[in-house]
């Protein structure tokens, strides 16, 4: 019995791993049959490229420092986007007055008013941040007010009945309440953040010559119109999609260690 | 806001009065702003990017590019469709193409479109094809995982119970199997669509020589704000308008329910 069930799970990881390997082994093979100055990234190639950029830091910094711009950004929209759907859930009046206005800027991406954040702020870190917060709000008002509008109207009669204070009703009760859509917002606001972020510094890079302003982003734009090295662009890809994937998870524990009454979400 | 209140009139007209105050509320605040700025580079007054709106329209200027990007978007989103579908409903159906497919699937999705963006300027070159395939990437996953989702949710009953009336496999796929994960579907598309309209700028601005981001673009290179702003009024217009269509489609489609799905 344990010993089948051990080959099942053998068979499993075996299948989830066919795929992922047979594609690196044909890139890698695809990629030996070129002339040996090709550009072409290979897996190996790849991966040599990436313990040189660990080994020189400059990948680490400028992980670093999108990260702690995302952060920067993200918290900013974030304190923001609760206060007002706190509000925005708790009062219909300033509902219905902001509503259509975040409903009509919510199709208009970030990097739509990437151009007026260089008008307005420059090429540095503002912009970078101005577009990380503005990307990071919707998500996160958005699902504060589905939140709050959605928290048991029974408890907060019961707790009006008695006698609890407006305040207390709002921290002890409806905060509680909304918390999972509030948490659900903030994850896929960091997820958004993220790749604005990316966006945002290839854009400012793209656009200002590769300016001092750093980040993963601006990396990759320097490997790519610079000194042009693919094996670099396809290394950095690889860390920002490894950086989306932990910021996920942590997220993910987050959610079960603040709410832990509610698993399924 | 329960139905009847929606029904009820001047409940309606009261909305549209509510929306109108918010707008000029907001306008008024931007005019404030703009007076007490004093720089029409940086904020130009509302009345001028209106201007600027109207004017780019009589040209046909906004028209013609937000026709290039529409185009892009709807190629891009057939594609995405027409491939992610079919796979979605290949995993959702058997866990060994689950178990093949979906940790690549995994280890790509994290990997955001506009990452893509430098390597895809080496393969494609600037032009048409690059923003296909980054919409296409983007809009690929929302529609997976929601399909995978919509074909793992149907109910049990149901297939057993044809399953015990002897259905075939084709006809099952398409009675029970399409109309059940249809709604969860079209929810992917929608998501889907607001992911590869928000790429769309990213990819233009960078690596087309057309289309609204490529617009926005120009027109600040040439420090001509108001255009900058009537473009990107233009962008919010265009991806409103066929998010509305989109959930026309949704309703025509699926009017038996309002699926919810999961955004990825």
């Amino acid at each position: 019995m344990k010993h089948s069930a051990f080959e099942q799970h053998a068979r499993v990881v075996l299948r989830n791993l066919t795929l992922p390997v047979l594609l690196l082994v044909i890139w890698q093979l695809w990629a030996s049959t070129l002339p040996v100055g090709s550009p072409a990234p290979s897996p190996v190639k790849v991966l040599e490229t990436f313990f040189e950029l660990i080994s020189k830091g400059s990948l680490v910094s400028a992980t670093v420092q999108s990260l702690g711009r995302v952060l920067m950004g993200f918290s900013v929209a974030s304190a923001i986007g609760i206060a007002l759907g706190l509000m925005m859930g708790t009062s219909p009046s300033v509902r219905e007055n902001l509503d259509p206005i975040i409903e009509s800027f919510r199709p208009i991406a970030p990097m739509a008013i990437l151009p007026i954040a260089i008008l307005w702020l420059g090429t540095g870190t503002p912009t970078a941040l101005a577009i990380v917060a503005y990307a990071s709000f919707f998500p996160v008002v958005v699902n504060t007010v589905h939140g709050v509008s959605h928290v048991d109207n029974k408890l907060i009669s019961a707790a009006k009945t008695m006698g609890v204070s407006r305040l207390s009703i709002l921290m002890r009760v409806v905060l509680p309440g909304a918390l999972p859509s509030i948490l659900l917002g903030t994850r896929l606001a960091m997820g958004v953040a993220w790749t604005a972020i990316i966006a945002a510094e290839l854009a400012v890079g793209a656009k200002s010559g590769g300016g001092g302003s750093g980040g993963i982003g601006q990396m990759m734009f320097v490997f790519y119109a610079y000194n042009i090295d693919l094996n670099a662009i396809v290394v950095c890809m690889t860390v920002v999609g490894l950086v989306a994937l932990t910021i996920d998870q942590i997220f993910k524990m987050l959610e079960k260690r603040l709410i832990p009454w509610r698993h399924e979400i | 806001m329960s139905v009847d209140q929606a029904i009820f009139k001047p409940q309606r007209y009261r909305s549209i009065w509510v929306t109108l105050r918010a707008f000029s509320g907001f306008f008024l605040l931007w005019w404030l702003l703009h007076l007490w700025n004093g720089n029409p580079l940086q904020l130009p007054s509302p009345l001028k990017v209106l201007e600027a709106l109207w004017l780019l329209m009589c040209e046909g200027e906004i028209q013609e590019h937000a026709y290039v990007s529409t185009l892009r978007m709807l190629t891009s989103l057939l594609l995405a469709v027409l491939v992610a579908v079919p796979l979605g409903f290949c995993m959702g159906l058997s866990r060994q193409a689950e178990q093949y497919i979906g940790p690549l699937v995994e280890m790509l999705r994290p990997i955001s479109g506009i990452a893509w963006l430098p390597l895809g300027l080496f393969i494609f070159g600037v032009g048409d094809s690059l923003p296909i395939f980054i919409m296409f990437y983007v809009g690929f996953f929302p529609i997976l995982l929601n399909t995978l989702a919509g074909v793992r949710q149907t109910d049990a009953r149901l297939l057993a119970a044809s399953r015990t009336m002897g259905i075939r496999p084709l006809p099952l796929l398409l009675h029970v199997l399409i109309p059940s994960a249809l709604p969860t579907i079209m929810v992917g598309i929608r998501l889907a669509f607001a992911a590869s309209w928000a790429a769309i700028v990213a990819a233009e601005l960078i690596g087309a020589p057309s289309g609204l981001g490529f617009a926005i673009e120009w027109y600040r290179q040439l420090l001509m704000t108001p255009k900058v702003f009537a473009f990107i009024l233009a962008i919010g217009i265009v991806g409103y308008l066929c998010d509305l269509g989109l959930r026309f489609l949704q309703n025509k489609l699926t009017p038996w329910t309002e699926g919810r799905g999961i955004s990825s």
